[in-house]
């Protein structure tokens, strides 16, 4: 179960060592492993797709499944108590939520943060205008933007991430940079060009055909890309 | 070009080794100017090996005519104290020099092995009269196997001065023991053992012969190499920044100029660009299909 070098390094300065834990957002389980792997008492991976939910259960299994809930749910309703967790940990969940929810997300996982928490929050930074994957992501979120009024991805600076949680109560800690630069693989861009063209199938095919057609054309012309920051937030509830 | 402590050695060796198996697909001629070549970039670390065709004889002319210029590493895959020996005679012959400056245990891989070097009659029995009598001034290791037989062989051998093992952004990248190459370049820096790093440029084994054949190979490597001047500059600033005394070229003479080039520009590489590289190449290995975080 190799934990990424991005979420050992988010993870190395905190005090994960018996904790209760919670991803927010799980994904693939990267964070889960990580935290399992640090040796928290307890990981909360939350998550609402099903699939991804699925597929961390039989990550952690079966060595810890004991110290492992996932939770489908969303992160502005969390199933669990006020003040219930040591650590929390969004580590690349902020870029997928739209900013109407920001405020919400924020809110949740503060209520559910016990005295002294400590919040790790990993993100990328808006790309650089030059950056040939804009066209991808902007294309992805067009189609987003017009089957489902939101858009599909938001890189927030780490500044707004800092003020939004600080406006909440959270004692800034510090912040790193987890990769430089981020490297947007042949795989990822797949990734994006396939959710681009799920998306578009939502709509009229005058829209849908163009939009499928120029995410595959910029899959295929940009192949892969390393450009970016990915940074690394960590806050104290006080 | 920079150069390093090799251990406790006493000689700074530069960080990269030219991995001599490269003159073995090449003719004297073209052997002698990429001798000539890698010590005009500033390389003075030399490794060879008796099982590398050709490489001994190819490198003699040239090593004796810059033998102070050059720190040679040297290996042998006997591990009782008569076939040491017998290799030593025959490579101090085939080089046609009277000492080696480093000489290796070659490819360890595994504990039984460990037991017949180091026990009676052993081929370190061998090393040690040699290293007694000058014909050798330096005992190392080199070894593709598991990290754990590494760190038993630093037990086990007190007069260990070297080890080579293998340091590359995919192995980093995997925390199992099998991998921990990490936990070997810590335990050696402790011991004030100089590191060679090998597989730096891997980009993965070759095809299945079926696939390809092994006469359609278009490298002379043991492993498919990265091979454009991009990668091979970042493969070499990665294995260079984890702490390694020094990182060992290619084997195809087709691609030294390049890893001269990487080696001769090295200057440090950041946590955040080590990391990237990590996590670019993990994704490219990754068996999960859609993997969109890092």
């Amino acid at each position: 179960m190799d934990v990424p070098t991005t979420v050992t390094t988010a993870l190395e300065d905190r005090p994960v060592s018996g904790a209760v834990c919670l991803e927010a957002g799980a994904g693939l389980g990267n964070t889960t492993a990580g935290l399992l792997a640090a040796g928290a008492s307890r990981v909360y991976a939350v998550t609402t797709n099903p699939d991804h939910a699925s597929h961390v259960r039989k990550r952690v299994a079966p060595d810890d499944t004991d110290r492992t809930a996932v939770l489908e749910a969303d992160v502005r309703t969390l199933p669990l108590a006020d003040s219930s967790v040591e650590i929390i940990t969004a580590h690349g969940l902020f870029n997928v939520l739209a900013p109407k929810t920001l405020d919400a997300v924020v809110s949740e996982l503060t209520r559910v943060a016990a005295p002294g928490c400590h919040l790790v929050v990993d993100d990328y930074d808006p790309l650089p205008e030059t950056a040939a994957v804009r066209d991808l992501f902007a294309l992805e979120n067009a189609a987003s933007e017009l089957a489902n009024g939101t858009p599909a991805l938001t890189f927030y600076p780490a500044g707004v991430l800092r003020r939004s949680f600080v406006a909440e109560g959270w004692e800034y800690d510090r912040e790193r940079t987890l990769l430089d630069p981020v490297p947007w693989t042949e795989k990822h861009l797949r990734a994006h060009a396939n959710a681009a063209t799920a998306l578009a199938s939502k709509l009229s095919p005058e829209l849908a055909d163009p939009l499928t057609e120029a995410a595959e054309h910029l899959r295929q012309t940009i192949g892969d890309e390393s450009v970016g920051q990915m940074y690394s937030l960590a806050f104290r509830l006080e | 070009m920079k150069t390093r402590p090799l251990g406790e050695t006493g000689h700074d060796s530069s960080i990269m080794t030219f991995g001599t198996i490269a003159l073995n697909w090449l003719e004297q001629e073209g052997a002698d100017q990429m001798v000539e070549l890698v010590l005009d970039r500033g390389v003075n670390h030399f490794d060879v090996a008796p099982m590398y065709g050709d490489a001994e004889l190819k490198l003699g002319p040239k090593l004796r005519q810059h033998r102070d210029d050059i720190f040679l590493g040297c290996k042998t895959q006997e591990r009782t104290y008569e076939g040491a020996k017998r290799k030593l005679e025959q490579s101090l012959n085939r080089l046609g020099v009277d000492h080696i400056d480093l000489y290796q245990v070659h490819g360890l891989e595994y504990e039984e092995e460990l037991d017949t070097i180091t026990g009676d009659g052993g081929a370190l029995e061998a090393f040690r009269e040699a290293k007694e009598e000058g014909l050798i001034s330096h005992i190392g290791l080199t070894s593709h196997s598991e990290p754990q037989l590494i760190l038993d062989a630093i037990d086990r051998i007190d007069d260990l001065e070297t080890l080579m093992f293998p340091m590359n952004p995919v192995v980093a990248g995997k925390d199992d023991p099998d991998h921990d190459y990490a936990a070997v370049l810590e335990r050696a820096e402790e011991e004030g053992i100089g590191t060679l790093g090998i597989k730096a440029f891997a980009k993965g084994p070759w095809p299945s012969t079926d696939e390809l054949p092994e006469g359609d190979r278009p490298y002379a490597n043991w492993y498919e190499p990265v091979d454009t001047p991009a990668e091979i500059a970042e493969r070499f600033d990665f294995a260079a920044s984890q702490g390694l005394t020094s990182v060992v070229s290619m084997g195809d003479p087709k691609l030294m100029a390049m890893v001269l080039d990487a080696a001769q520009r090295y200057d440090g590489m950041d946590e955040a660009a080590q990391r990237s590289l990590i996590e670019r190449l993990r994704h490219e290995e990754s068996p999960v299909p859609e993997q969109l975080h890092h």
